[in-house]
């Protein structure tokens, strides 16, 4: 697999603060990639390096095999990019955004290829309104049509469902797949979230304090073998030792009185539910997640989003 | 680049702020005019009070030529702001906008990007100027009519016969830009160090009013910096109504202009080409 | 000898009171010809050589009725005449009504040879305090006149003739006059540059003003109406 994007010992500091340190990763072509770290970790800092807005403190970054900072006119004409929010001029219309955009993209964009691509991020029928009247998901949109209307090869998207409703979000994650699957695209994107990108990225890295602390496919970070099951029951008490004697016992965590932890591949429940049924064990609840995520969550502090009923 | 300019061009002027400064133009032409449409007389007489003691000086004295010179004249401390307004906001506003990142991510050079910037901002100038002449001049000779015009020094009653004056305004106009051209470029610097607009535009006008008192002190010890000031040189269009003109001043007025334009756009070419875009 | 003496004295008495008499007489005849023009309307090049004004050679229409009228039309441009606009007129130099004229013998101006006689009003209230002026008098023609006034200085008048020598309307006058000095606060005029850099005519130095008029063409006696004069 060739590396589409390089990245070899990024560093950057903001008045002696590092925010990047000694950062590496390669991301192969037709890859989803998933950056994730939580709010402040060094991801924006390092996409921003990524795109030549920012020039690092040291380390290199190579697209294509080429030094990026040597050729950056010639390799962003590959590129398409959201950063942080998605803000636009907003006195002017989604079409003039995007027009305008499209004219600076290096590549001559017909007026064709402009509703194609609204049709695609769905904001056909609203392109003559001013941007300014947009939801912030609307904006969101425009942006990416913004960074793939001249048919990049590589797509750097920074939290690209931020701000986003529910449907929105899904839209989203269905647009990556499918400019990943269907347009064979190789895409960077951001999250602070853990299950946004599980649900798109091939392979994921994690930054915390600028640091990358983990990286692998997500076949690899993500194993099912490594689910964590929580069932919540009426009491625990003998229970404990019959689990511990069980073929259970050796999926068995944690227990306290009302939950019972296991860490195994989720395709056992159902086997180990019955099991609970046969010893009389009142169930009133699973819940799986992953201890990856477990982990990502203890990093990141982040709760939000901790809870996920099967 | 000329792609990247007509899009300069069309933010610029698709932008209803920018229509603020022709409004304010307009605004203070009128009322300048109006003013002197009733109350000319007694102002002019409190200006001449020591000439009318000796002279008597009939005609239309208040006329368009006249009027035009006291409006580009109080309009010496305001234009500046106008082009502020747009030239401040080039790079700062985008910044403040997050519409820079989302340019920079495109295959465009900075330094281009800043030429375009200085060139849309120019052509701004322009505009400004010339609806600036059409709403000072040719307004007020609609108003007032034709005339020989008076100019007065603190020291010197000029006066410049009706036949002999339009070129001078050309000229004066002329050398109006370029001296509007300089703040431009001044706040186009100012613009690259800020992240959001009103820094700029307020550091701007702080610049050019504190340089405009010292260029107007009339003291020894600034004496030898005004010449290296260049609002001291701003004025340098008022030449053009002096007798005998003096040419030389004016070149050299235009010369140190031209230099701090060309300055002021290279050091933020420097600047800007080594920032990191935060914003 | 006594009576020699008495009859010498008598002729030199005599001689004085004519050349006295002469004096007037020449005075006289030279105001009368002066006031034989009532009014007139003259094309000008008027050209104000004031050290602090700078001002192009004015062209006009430069009109005048009898006694002390006076306006200068541009057609649409500006006039500029002095405040006291009369004293651009030789007859208005020249005290009105009873005087007393001294004779002043014989000197030259531009190499002719001309009688100076010194005029003092005898009314005491006059602005004219003394009236010097050089007299051509074989054309009966004044080529110079200096006049102390109360209010304006002392104003200088020199006169040259051509054309219209038989109503002794000059061609060519030059009026010098005392000019006070201008000054407005540099924070209104917001100058670009010092005037001074600029270097004044060489004959408008100092306090003293001049303002010269070159009479292209006269229309003499042909009635103004006094409208012509108002304030417009």
């Amino acid at each position: 697999m060739s590396a589409i994007l390089e990245a070899k010992n990024l560093s950057k500091s903001f008045k002696n603060f590092k925010v990047v340190d000694s950062l590496s990763f390669a991301i192969g072509k037709g890859e989803v990639y998933g950056f994730l770290g939580q709010n402040g970790a060094g991801k924006s800092t390092t996409m921003r390096m990524l795109l030549g807005l920012m020039f690092p403190d040291s380390g290199s970054i190579y697209i294509d095999g080429t030094e990026f900072n040597n050729s950056r006119r010639h390799l962003l004409k590959n590129i398409g990019a959201i950063i942080e929010r998605p803000d636009m001029y907003g006195y002017l219309t989604g079409w003039e955004n995007l027009r305008m955009f499209a004219a600076l993209s290096g590549k001559k964009v017909l007026p064709a290829e402009l509703h194609e691509v609204l049709e695609i991020v769905g904001l056909k029928g609203r392109e003559k309104d001013k941007v300014r009247a947009y939801s912030q998901g609307m904006k969101q949109r425009l942006g990416i049509a913004i960074a793939m209307i001249h048919e990049p090869g590589l797509l750097i998207l920074d939290e690209p469902t931020n701000g986003l409703d529910p449907q929105g979000i899904t839209d989203i994650r269905n647009l990556i797949r499918s400019l990943s699957r269907d347009h064979g695209k190789t895409i960077l994107v951001s999250s602070h979230l853990l299950y946004e990108v599980e649900q798109v990225a091939t392979s994921i890295i994690i930054i915390h304090k600028g640091k990358k602390i983990a990286e692998g496919t997500v076949s690899e970070l993500l194993h099912p073998d490594d689910t964590l099951i929580e069932i919540t029951i009426e009491q625990g008490g003998a229970l404990q030792a019959q689990i511990s004697n069980s073929a259970w016992g050796k999926f068995a965590v944690q227990s306290d009185a009302r939950i019972l932890t296991f860490k195994m591949n989720p395709a056992l429940i159902p086997e180990l539910n019955k099991w609970l049924v046969e010893k009389n064990v009142a169930v009133y609840g699973i819940n799986t997640r992953h201890s990856f995520e477990s982990y990502f969550l203890n990093l990141t502090n982040e709760t939000t989003a901790a809870d996920r009923t099967v | 680049m000329r792609q990247l300019l007509q899009i300069e061009l069309f933010k610029i002027f698709k932008r209803p702020r920018t229509y603020i400064s022709f409004g304010i133009v307009t605004a203070i032409s009128l009322v300048i005019q109006l003013a002197m449409l009733t109350d000319g007389k007694s102002y002019m007489g409190f200006a001449m009070q020591g000439l009318n003691e000796q002279f008597d000086i009939h005609g239309n004295i208040i006329n368009g030529y006249f009027i035009t010179y006291i409006i580009l004249q109080s309009l010496l401390i305001q234009i500046p702001l106008l082009i502020a307004l747009v030239a401040g906001d080039t790079l700062a506003g985008e910044a403040n906008q997050g519409t820079l990142r989302l340019m920079l991510t495109k295959p465009i050079s900075r330094n281009k990007l800043v030429f375009v910037k200085f060139a849309s901002s120019f052509i701004y100038t322009v505009a400004l100027i010339i609806w600036l002449a059409i709403m000072t001049l040719f307004l007020s000779l609609l108003i007032f009519g034709k005339g020989d015009m008076i100019n007065l020094k603190s020291d010197t009653f000029i006066m410049i016969l009706q036949d002999d004056i339009m070129w001078r305004y050309a000229a004066a106009f002329g050398f109006a830009l370029l001296a509007m051209t300089t703040i431009a470029s001044l706040s186009l610097l100012l613009s690259a160090f800020a992240d959001n607009s009103i820094g700029p535009i307020i550091a701007t006008m702080g610049i050019v009013v504190v340089l405009t008192i010292l260029s107007n002190l009339d003291l020894p010890l600034f004496n030898h910096i005004k010449p290296f000031l260049f609002t001291s040189h701003m004025i340098g269009w008022k030449g053009f109504f002096d007798d005998p003109i003096p040419y030389a001043a004016i070149a050299q007025s235009a010369f140190v202009l031209v230099v701090y334009t060309v300055g002021f756009v290279a050091i933020t070419m420097l600047y800007f080409n080594k920032k990191d875009i935060k914003s | 000898m006594r009576r020699k003496v008495c009859l010498l004295g008598f002729i030199l008495c005599a001689a004085l009171q004519a050349q006295a008499t002469d004096a007037t007489k020449l005075f006289d005849s030279l105001r009368n010809k002066i006031l034989l023009v009532k009014d007139y309307s003259a094309e000008v090049k008027m050209k104000i050589n004031v050290r602090f004004m700078r001002i192009p050679e004015l062209s006009g229409t430069l009109y005048f009725k009898s006694p002390d009228k006076m306006r200068l039309e541009r057609h649409g441009g500006l006039s500029i005449l002095p405040k006291k606009n009369n004293s651009l007129m030789l007859r208005n130099l020249i005290p009105p009504g009873h005087a007393t004229v001294i004779d002043a013998g014989i000197t030259t101006i531009a190499g002719k040879s001309v009688r100076l006689i010194k005029i003092v009003p005898d009314d005491e209230n006059s602005d004219i305090v003394l009236t010097k002026i050089w007299i051509d008098e074989q054309q009966l023609l004044a080529v110079r006149t200096e006049t102390a006034t109360r209010t304006q200085g002392t104003l200088v008048m020199d006169l040259e003739y051509g054309r219209y020598i038989s109503y002794g309307l000059p061609d060519h006058v030059t009026l010098t006059m005392d000019v006070k000095d201008f000054k407005m606060p540099k924070g209104v005029t917001m100058d670009y540059m010092e005037s001074s850099e600029v270097k004044p005519s060489e004959d408008a130095k100092g306090k003293k003003g001049t303002i010269q008029i070159r009479y292209l063409s006269y229309e003499i006696n042909k009635g103004i109406s006094d409208d012509l004069f108002k304030e417009r």
